[in-house]
């Protein structure tokens, strides 16, 4: 009986995770596209906007454009050129950057590397500050306290990156000497970027841990845990927090994907060489294929973080699971 | 037209010539502390090596700041001439050939001696880069040879006096033949330079040791670390800080900050850069120049460099700075007179039948409150003008095309060499490959000519003088400003000397007394 039920239940999981899949397949496919459309629909022809990357100045070889157009096949359809570089992609090749002529991959990669440890700092502080403020705050609901951190903590969604930034620079590099203003080499070189970046998504973790945690306070296992005789500690420690943190779960992923792209103000004014910084760069230069390819990257690492989170998510939510299926 | 030119100087001589640069800093009451021969500095750059370590790139300029690369001549500043570095003599052997006689004793950072056949490689690698540097390209260089074991013949297309600027360009910068053999231009260890890279963070910093057999004598520093930010802002907080001794190009938001702190110098000098109201000169109504005249007279450049640009930048003289070797002596800053702008534009019979554009490129974020300022000075004299702010990129086929009223823009006359023979023949002959003012005329085009023919650096200078001076007369544009190069040194760094073009920014005697 007991293993029908297992099987039963085995088909329509199967299929949410091949429809999810295929639903995640498609979504890179049309943002690949996506992708590669821009350098093509930014005003200005690619060939000059290379060689100015290349050698700065306003007048430009004509010879050298017209050799260059031909050299990367850039007077070809976009068809073309997107079929072959979409063949490329697929097998791990994302050419040459135009300015550099190194492979792109080489660029990507230690980039990517930098911003995952970047994001992955931030998501933990901003976890682990939301989580204390969250259930303080869920825990003395109405209280003084609990005005005060939500309040605080929503004050930070108004701080922008570009003015914050400069100010923490300001007072712990410029007034106290006690953190570097800039670089990226050792743990307190990721302090100031790491405060700058966790600060919105702790406001948002804080929100989210404090719903959470209200509403399993009000649920009936929680009446009934107490009714069992467990002590209110025991009763938070077993049933609210691990429910209060759900959310949480899922929102850290969606902004793990945002950030991934999503922290260029901040790699810039700190003069990190992650991703971010890698973008702005490559599009400063107009080096189409290094932008293309950390575009991808970003926007693929992205779709397969919330396409985990929502996997996960609907996996853990039976009713969730039957309305995907 | 054969000209000789013959210099030979002692090893030091350089060194010396270069200390005399503008922009000196250091001196007695800084030289009562000893420099600490154990120091090693910071450098923050504005930009990071985009295409490798291409020599033909702009990574070039990179290397040479870093005190590794070195070139067979170079600019002096202080004295508007090219002097010896790695050639100590050079002279014209034919009317298409150049002889350059290589300095004796030099070694490449990789103990191998620099010979004829090392440089003729080296240069021959840029040559042949896929995308070559205008300074050094095969359109106006044909051939690299080795006449013997210290001589480098350099052949043009054409006659060429200005080869030994050519060679003064950071893009001839020479490395040790191992630099090119694995395919990708490899600098550690292979430049003659005082420093030697010895790593590299990617997109971060390269950092470099001294080098202990430089040709030039002893090298002070033990080390430098040149990094790369992007942002202004940063590069003027870590030199406050001190985590960086020299920041290159600080924004004028941040001189207020850095110019009331007493550890910290700020330098200035003047760039080859001008920002520049572009006219189109062949349509109407700026086919006339009494309209051109006329819309000079209405604008007020000094209040412009002091409101938009916040007295970082200067107001024109004309298409030269006057710190340029080949500005005329007494030009001054165009005066607004709108009495005498109305008249001209009588004169020219214009009627306001219709509003002018200003194009304002996006490039350059002052743009746009210059163009305002400019439409607001032109309203008071009855033109009527609108402004658009575009990407350069995108309007750069419509000004080329003739296609505009005016344009805002900037650029820099000594980006490919030393001397303004290509911005003179491209923005402004009638044939120029770059000449967005659409102006023509046959006087101006013959003085130019003759200036590209003329060896004795005095006689070609005059030439450019009176280029610009016809340009002026013919108010083919209003050259607004004049940009200043600014840079930020820790008070205590000793033997400095500003570079506008930051071409040379670490060298053998630059010194810190240390903590």
């Amino acid at each position: 009986m007991s293993s029908r039920t297992s099987r039963s239940s085995r088909g329509p999981v199967t299929a949410f995770l091949l429809r999810r899949t295929a639903t995640l397949g498609v979504t890179v496919l049309l943002a690949s596209f996506v992708v590669f459309l821009i350098p093509y629909v930014t005003p200005g022809d690619p060939a000059r906007k290379i060689i100015r990357s290349r050698v700065a100045g306003a007048v430009l070889d004509e010879s050298a454009v017209q050799a260059l157009t031909q050299d990367l096949g850039l007077h070809e359809s976009l068809v073309v050129q997107y079929l072959r570089w979409l063949g490329r992609l697929l097998g791990g090749d994302m050419g040459l950057s135009y300015a550099s002529r190194t492979p792109v991959v080489e660029q990507v990669l230690p980039a990517l590397w930098t911003t995952l440890s970047l994001v992955t700092a931030t998501l933990a502080v901003a976890a682990t500050v939301s989580v204390v403020l969250g259930t303080v705050a869920a825990l003395r609901a109405g209280s003084l306290p609990d005005r005060i951190i939500t309040t605080v903590t929503q004050g930070f969604v108004a701080m922008p990156e570009y003015w914050l930034a400069p100010m923490l620079v300001l007072v712990f590099a410029l007034e106290l000497s006690l953190l570097p203003s800039a670089g990226w080499a050792g743990p307190a070189s990721a302090v100031l970027p790491v405060a700058v970046l966790a600060l919105r998504p702790t406001s948002y973790f804080t929100s989210a841990v404090r719903e959470g945690m209200l509403d399993a306070l009000a649920g009936e296992h929680v009446l009934a845990a107490r009714a069992r005789g467990l002590s209110r500690r025991q009763t938070v420690r077993r049933h609210v927090i691990p429910n209060g943190l759900l959310p949480l779960a899922t929102l850290a992923a969606v902004w793990f994907a945002g950030l991934l792209g999503g922290s260029v103000i901040v790699e810039v004014i700190f003069a990190i060489p992650g991703m971010g910084r890698l973008l702005y760069e490559a599009v400063l230069n107009s080096d189409i294929p290094l932008a293309q390819g950390g575009v991808v990257v970003v926007v693929g690492l992205a779709v397969v973080l919330t396409t985990a989170a929502d996997l996960v998510h609907g996996l853990l939510n039976p009713r969730l699971r039957g309305h995907h299926a | 037209m054969r000209a000789v030119l013959r210099t030979s100087v002692s090893t030091g001589f350089v060194a010396v010539l270069a200390l005399s640069a503008c922009g000196f800093t250091g001196g007695e009451e800084q030289g009562e502390r000893a420099a600490d021969q154990g120091e090693r500095i910071v450098v923050d750059n504005f930009r990071a090596p985009v295409a490798d370590w291409s020599l033909e790139s702009d990574a070039a300029y990179i290397l040479s700041l870093s005190g590794c690369l070195e070139t067979l001549t170079r600019y002096d500043e202080a004295q508007g001439e090219i002097v010896p570095s790695l050639a100590t003599e050079w002279q014209q052997v034919s009317p298409l050939e150049w002889d350059f006689t290589l300095r004796e004793g030099v070694q490449f950072q990789d103990g191998t001696p620099m010979t004829a056949d090392a440089v003729v490689a080296s240069l021959q690698n840029v040559l042949d880069a896929e995308v070559p540097a205008r300074a050094f390209g095969p359109k106006v260089v044909s051939g690299v040879e080795a006449v013997d074991e210290r001589t480098v013949r350099i052949t043009t297309p054409t006659e060429s006096p200005l080869v030994p600027y050519r060679l003064a360009s950071v893009n001839t910068g020479v490395l040790a033949p191992a630099a090119f053999e694995s395919g990708t231009v490899d600098p550690f260890g292979h430049c003659t330079g005082p420093f030697t890279p010895v790593s590299e963070e990617p997109k971060q910093s390269l950092t470099l040791d001294r080098n202990e057999d430089y040709w030039g004598g002893p090298v002070q520093l033990a080390g430098a670390e040149v990094r790369f930010i992007t942002d202004g802002a940063t590069r003027a907080t870590q030199v406050q800080t001190g985590e960086a001794d020299i920041s290159l190009s600080v924004p004028v938001s941040s001189l207020s900050a850095l110019e009331s702190d007493p550890e910290v110098e700020v330098l200035r000098a003047d760039s080859p850069r001008t920002a520049t109201l572009y006219m189109n000169n062949g349509r109407a109504p700026f086919d006339d120049v009494d309209f051109r005249r006329a819309v000079r007279s209405a604008l007020d450049l000094d209040a412009l460099a002091a409101s938009v640009y916040e007295g970082a930048a200067l107001p024109a003289t004309g298409p030269f700075a006057p710190s340029e070797p080949w500005a005329p002596e007494t030009a001054g800053t165009p005066q607004q007179d709108l009495a005498a702008a109305k008249e001209l534009l009588t004169a020219a019979g214009y009627t306001a039948d219709r509003p002018l554009e200003i194009i304002a490129i996006v490039e350059r974020a002052e743009f746009a409150d210059v163009a305002t300022v400019i439409q607001d000075d032109l309203k008071s004299i009855g033109v009527p003008v609108t402004i658009r702010t575009a990407e350069y990129a995108a309007v750069e086929p419509d000004l080329l095309a003739g296609n505009y009223d005016m344009v805002l823009s900037q650029r820099n006359r000594l980006i490919d060499i030393a001397d303004p023979i290509g911005f003179l023949s491209a923005d402004y002959t009638c044939e120029g490959s770059y000449n967005l003012s659409h102006f023509c005329d046959e006087d101006y085009d013959r003085l130019v000519a003759q200036a590209a023919e003329t060896a004795d650096t005095e006689e070609r200078y005059e030439l450019y003088t009176r280029a610009g001076q016809i340009l002026q007369e013919q108010a083919v544009n209003v050259w607004l400003v004049n940009e200043q190069a600014i840079d930020a040194v820790r008070a205590d760094l000793q033997n400095h000397a500003q570079d506008p073009l930051s071409r040379y920014v670490l060298h053998a005697d630059t010194a810190t007394p240390g903590p």
